[in-house]
């Protein structure tokens, strides 16, 4: 996992719920939590975080993940602002996820692995990501969906047809604006 | 105590506040950290990119495709690497002086239906030096850049570009030494400022495919030099250069032995002036064709075939090298004639040729390819000389057959300027009255003193180095001077003698040639009405229309066509119908048979109804008996020649002779 989401986690934490409970998150975690943007790191130091966070809140971790992204959009988006201004809703900015943003961030992290999603439009206007990835971590993608329509200011409703959590094979994520 | 702690505790603020902004000063100095890194990875990325974009295009460069499919292959990677979905190549074209660029038609359109239009008026457009995007990279020799077509009205086709949703452009330049050879542009959909570095990797690809064109020039002017431009076909250096190295491999290989085939159109001169030069060189196109289908049929390939030429004109050479024996040659050869004998079909129009094959082999020991090629076109020049669409093999004979005529050539040439050629006269008889009414001129080279040589031994040689054009309008001049001088001699007689003349094809095919005979009329002063000329029917068979037309020039100058060897061709009805003709003269074949050949005397009954018909007089000639003398006569012959009446004659003793009254065989005889 790139050290940008720890940062975009350590910062998020410090701005709702103040830099303490970061260094309690990390002791909790036992991980070291010197993190650098450009840095990788193991993928478990990410879920123990998250663990950890949802332990001391009393959430589950599909909320603490939800959370993390929904909360990360505008760091992200002052931080990155071009992929944001590009386009003026959510559906056209989920759609140049393969095309556009990750390729730029496998040139900012060279071996970043970079979830591909499979979109699909409905009949009804919604669009379908399908994920598949180790990390399994559909719920923060859950997350980035729900702040980017903040972002742009549109409701969204994200629901997870197909869940790896939930024993399926790959997540199939059905984004509808409300 | 509280005194004591509570400067403490002010203290551990302090300090915390303290730590605070260093720690917001460290954090700051990660994060600027970070983003300097960042913009060197980004940096680093793009450059790695674009170098490996470069390696790609340098790649292709060095591959030995084509101009169009490295042009084609360039403009799909540039819109892969910079993710503008359109891209075109257009071509400079040299137009009366000025340089002006147009489309290739080669294209790169992720969605092609989406910009038609645009692809229509860029296909249509003609771009001179400064006119639109292309024109303007040509002028400056340097990309340029187009954000915003919109804001471009010098962009002329900018409505069509703005329709298929197209916004901004970029193009550069080919540059092939100093010349702009094309210009490649590229489009996207939205506007989009200028990108310096991009423009500096598009002016590098320019240069890599510079390189392409200029190899593609050299490549194209090597080609040229060892190809024939028009079939393709390796041109006689090539052929040569690769019959060396057969020669050489067959010393060393026994398998390895070669045959050089000699082909030569035996009716292209037809084609090509009765259906003119273009034809001509369809039916060479199509001949060579023809000849490449016949290399590879199953029964020729195994032969190795290494090579067919054209070594110009209506001649094509074929090189095998893997023959077993000299029968194998022969057998291409039939192969090849087989393939020709099907008619051609030039404007529509069917066109019959054969072709001569000579056939030489490396059985015959050769050293040099030029000795090969020598042989092999003595051998199809024997071929001809046998007839059309026949092969013969060398053999040393046909060498010292030509070692022979270039001796024989070079002795007539001597011979015309030591003025050697006299004249002999042949009396020709008027059956209906026995008197000599006129002379057939007939050329001998006194050769020595004592050597008179006859036409059979030198006429041929003459016709076929083209001697003959200088030999026959001296025969013409010396026989009208000769006659001029009999007609106003004392004591002649008051009806003129006429004169009768050959005049061969390739004299006939001169174009002066009226304006010869006016001159030689002329100069002579002979009365035109008394000159007869002499033709054979091959002479008017190369360019009838013309032949025509020769003929009726001639005889409103006066003169009278006689047709020499009517019966021995192609005659034909038509024939006769065509050409202004006077007389017809019986061959001497048909008068030496006609005594114990039915069918020989048919043929002249015949020949004489048919001159009856129309309206021409007969002439018989080689006649030798009396009753050959009285079965034309019978047969309404009007005029013989012949030893029975007189042998040729010189001028002085012919002279002489028409001062007799009347004919008294036999004539005083000169040789």
């Amino acid at each position: 996992m790139k050290g940008i989401i720890f940062n975009l986690f350590e910062e998020v934490v410090a701005e709702h719920c103040g830099e303490d409970l970061w260094d309690d998150l990390l002791q909790r975690a036992q991980v070291g939590g010197a993190y650098t943007s450009l840095g990788s790191y193991p993928d478990a130091e990410i879920a123990a975080l998250a663990t950890a966070a949802a332990a001391s809140r009393a959430v589950t971790l599909p909320q603490v993940l939800r959370w993390l992204g929904r909360s990360a959009i505008p760091r992200l988006s002052a931080r990155y602002p071009a992929f944001f201004v590009a386009h003026t809703s959510l559906l056209p900015l989920l759609g140049s996820l393969n095309g556009v943003i990750h390729p730029e961030v496998r040139k900012l992290y060279p071996g970043a692995v970079c979830p591909h999603f499979d979109m699909s439009a409905t009949a009804e206007g919604a669009l379908r990501l399908g994920y598949r990835s180790a990390r399994r971590l559909c719920h923060l993608a859950h997350g980035f969906i729900e702040g980017t329509a903040a972002y742009y200011s549109q409701g969204v409703e994200v629901r997870h047809l197909r869940c790896m959590h939930a024993g399926d094979a790959d997540c199939l994520l059905e984004v509808c604006l409300t | 105590m509280s005194d004591v702690i509570l400067p403490a505790h002010d203290a551990l603020v302090a300090e915390n506040a303290l730590l605070r902004r260093r720690l917001e000063r460290e954090r700051a100095a990660r994060r600027e950290a970070e983003e300097i890194a960042e913009r060197g990875l980004r940096a680093l990325y793009e450059h790695q990119r674009q170098l490996a974009f470069l390696e790609q295009i340098a790649t292709a460069a060095n591959q030995t495709r084509s101009v169009a499919d490295t042009l084609r292959f360039v403009v799909q990677q540039t819109c892969a690497f910079t993710g503008w979905p359109v891209g075109h190549v257009l071509l400079t074209e040299d137009r009366g002086g000025g340089q002006r660029l147009r489309s290739a038609f080669i294209w790169h359109a992720s969605d092609a239906a989406s910009v038609a239009a645009f692809r229509a008026a860029s296909e249509a457009a003609v771009f001179d030096p400064g006119s639109g995007l292309p024109g303007r990279v040509q002028q400056r020799g340097t990309p340029v850049w187009l954000a915003d077509i919109a804001t471009a009205p010098w962009f002329f086709r900018g409505s069509s570009a703005l329709a298929c949703g197209l916004r901004a452009a970029f193009g550069f330049p080919v540059l092939a030494g100093a010349d702009v050879a094309a210009v490649l542009e590229f489009y996207t959909t939205s506007v989009v400022p200028e990108d310096a570095t991009l423009l500096g990797l598009m002016a590098q690809v320019g240069t890599q495919l510079g390189r392409v064109i200029e190899r593609d020039r050299t490549q194209d002017h090597f080609h040229r030099a060892s190809h024939d431009d028009l079939t393709g076909l390796p041109n006689r250096a090539q052929f040569l250069h690769r019959l060396d190295h057969a020669i050489t491999r067959s010393r060393h290989d026994a398998a390895a032995q070669f045959a050089v085939l000699f082909i030569d159109l035996d009716q292209f001169k037809l084609v090509n002036d009765s259906l003119g030069h273009a034809a001509g060189d369809a039916l060479l196109i199509q001949v060579a064709g023809r000849l490449g289908a016949a290399l590879r049929s199953p029964s020729i390939v195994p032969l190795g075939v290494t090579a067919l030429a054209r070594l110009g004109g209506d001649e094509f050479t074929v090189l095998l090298t893997r023959i077993a024996t000299p029968d194998d040659a022969v057998g291409a050869a039939e192969v090849i004639q087989e393939r020709l004998r099907r008619p051609f079909v030039i404007d529509g129009q069917e066109v019959v040729t054969t072709a001569s094959i000579g056939i030489t082999t490396s059985s015959n020991g050769y050293g040099h390819a030029v000795d090969v090629l020598r042989d092999a076109d003595l051998a199809m020049y024997r071929a001809k000389s046998c007839g059309k669409a026949r092969s013969a093999q060398y053999h040393r004979a046909m060498y010292l057959d030509a070692q022979h005529r270039l001796a024989l050539e070079s002795d007539l040439r001597r011979a015309l300027r030591l003025d050697q050629f006299v004249l002999h006269y042949q009396p020709i008889v008027s059956l209906a009255s026995g008197a000599t009414v006129g002379f057939e001129a007939l050329v001998r080279w006194q050769k020595a003193a004592n050597t008179l040589v006859y036409p059979n031994d030198f006429i041929r040689v003459a016709e076929e180095t083209g001697l003959i054009i200088a030999l026959g309008m001296w025969v013409l001049r010396e026989a009208c001077r000769t006659a001029h001088a009999w007609h106003s001699a004392p004591g002649a007689r008051g009806e003129k003698v006429g004169i009768s003349v050959n005049l061969s094809a390739r004299q006939f095919a001169q174009p002066d040639l009226v304006e010869q005979i006016t001159r030689i009329l002329r100069e002579t002063g002979i009365d035109p009405t008394t000159l007869r000329l002499e033709i054979t029917e091959t002479t008017t068979m190369e360019d009838a229309e013309r032949a025509s037309r020769v003929l009726a020039e001639l005889r409103a100058l006066g003169l009278r066509i006689s047709l020499d060897d009517f019966g021995t061709g192609f005659s034909s009805l038509s024939y006769l119908h065509r050409f202004p003709l006077d007389l017809l003269k019986i061959d001497r074949s048909f008068v030496s048979r006609m005594d114990r050949s039915g069918e020989a005397l048919q043929i002249i009954q015949t020949i004489m109804s048919l001159a009856r018909s129309l309206g021409m007089e007969v002439i018989a000639e080689g006649v030798e008996t009396a009753g050959q003398v009285a079965r034309l006569r019978a047969l309404g012959c009007d005029y013989c020649q012949g030893y029975f009446f007189s042998r040729p004659l010189s001028a002085e003793i012919a002279g002489s002779r028409l001062k007799l009254p009347h004919h008294s065989p036999p004539a005083e005889l000169v040789d």
